[in-house]
């Protein structure tokens, strides 16, 4: 009987966790598709919950762009950004780097501002960045060949018309 | 019963009843209540909708093309943020058209980034009416 519960007790956190799985990876797709269209879909790590929920609640003007969503992806979204945010117990030690630099007080919105973003790319020189192949520090796949996989690792940057980049 | 299967077919086949058939009459009919003398929409006026520049939400001159080009069977390319965007034409990429909320998203985004205001019912029904025409 013992070993019958066991079985069933695992059985049943296989299937829990599987469809745990499966239903995080439905929410992953609506964040690529609404999210990725206009910019990479940047790493829910990368900022504290709290900017993730001012994120969200503006998105009539987005970085001076409308990108407004319906309620319900809106909802969506915002659960799986807070829930994955650099703040959260889960967040892997070298991501939650960045958003671990914000002040307590302070909300960013922009990733390229926060203080651990700040020190990694101050060596960057603005002709690098203005190009029209990058245009701006939050085109992280100009230049991190891996960033959609979650990998910024020195070894994958080829910066456009200039090559690797070592620092 | 055979004879009605054969008719639902051929509605189908000439793609009648397509969702965004069903907006753009919706669009239609909202136009023709705004405005009794509305005739029906028009590529041209979509086609001066598209490719006329505005000053836009980011204070600077924009129109449709400067991200999806003037070639709407080609790929398009976000101009802030240098993201490639699939063609517009429903002919060079089926996708497009095909999910009405998916369009009604666009439309009020887009018309607000270059407009700085929603479309109205003719305008949004104009420049369908263009794309779904290149």
């Amino acid at each position: 009987m013992k070993k019958y519960l066991i079985i069933a007790t695992v059985a049943t956190l296989i299937t829990g966790v599987s469809l745990f799985a499966a239903d995080n990876k439905t929410v992953e797709k609506v964040y690529q598709k609404e999210c990725g269209s206009c910019h990479m879909a940047y790493q829910p790590q990368f900022l504290p919950s709290r900017s993730w929920n001012k994120m969200m609640k503006n998105l009539d003007n987005h970085f001076d762009v409308d990108a407004t969503l319906d309620a319900n992806d809106n909802k969506t979204i915002l659960a799986y950004l807070t829930s994955n945010a650099g703040d959260m117990k889960g967040a892997t030690k070298h991501f939650a780097k960045m958003s671990n630099s914000v002040a307590n007080n302070e909300t960013p919105l922009r990733i390229s501002q926060t203080p651990y973003f700040l020190r990694e790319h101050r060596g960057v020189p603005k002709r690098f960045i203005e190009q029209k192949e990058v245009k701006s520090l939050a085109n992280c796949t100009a230049c991190h060949t891996t960033a959609t996989q979650g990998s910024y690792s020195e070894r994958a940057i080829k910066i456009p018309n200039y090559g690797r980049w070592e620092d | 019963m055979k004879k009605v299967l054969t008719v639902l077919g051929l509605m189908v086949t000439l793609g009648f009843g397509a969702p965004i058939d069903g907006y753009m009459q919706s669009l239609a009919n909202e136009a023709k209540k705004a405005d009794a003398s509305f005739k029906g929409f028009d590529a041209v006026r979509g086609k001066q909708i598209f490719t006329s520049e505005h000053i836009g939400k980011k204070g600077q001159n924009i129109s449709c093309v400067s991200c999806h080009t003037n070639d709407l069977k080609q790929a398009g390319k976000n101009t802030f943020t240098t993201k490639v965007i699939d063609p517009l034409s429903p002919k060079a990429n089926k996708e497009r058209l095909s999910d009405v909320k998916n369009v009604e998203k666009w439309l009020k985004r887009n018309f607000n980034d270059v407009y700085k205001r929603e479309g109205t019912a003719v305008e949004k029904g104009d420049v369908l009416t263009y794309i779904k025409n290149y």
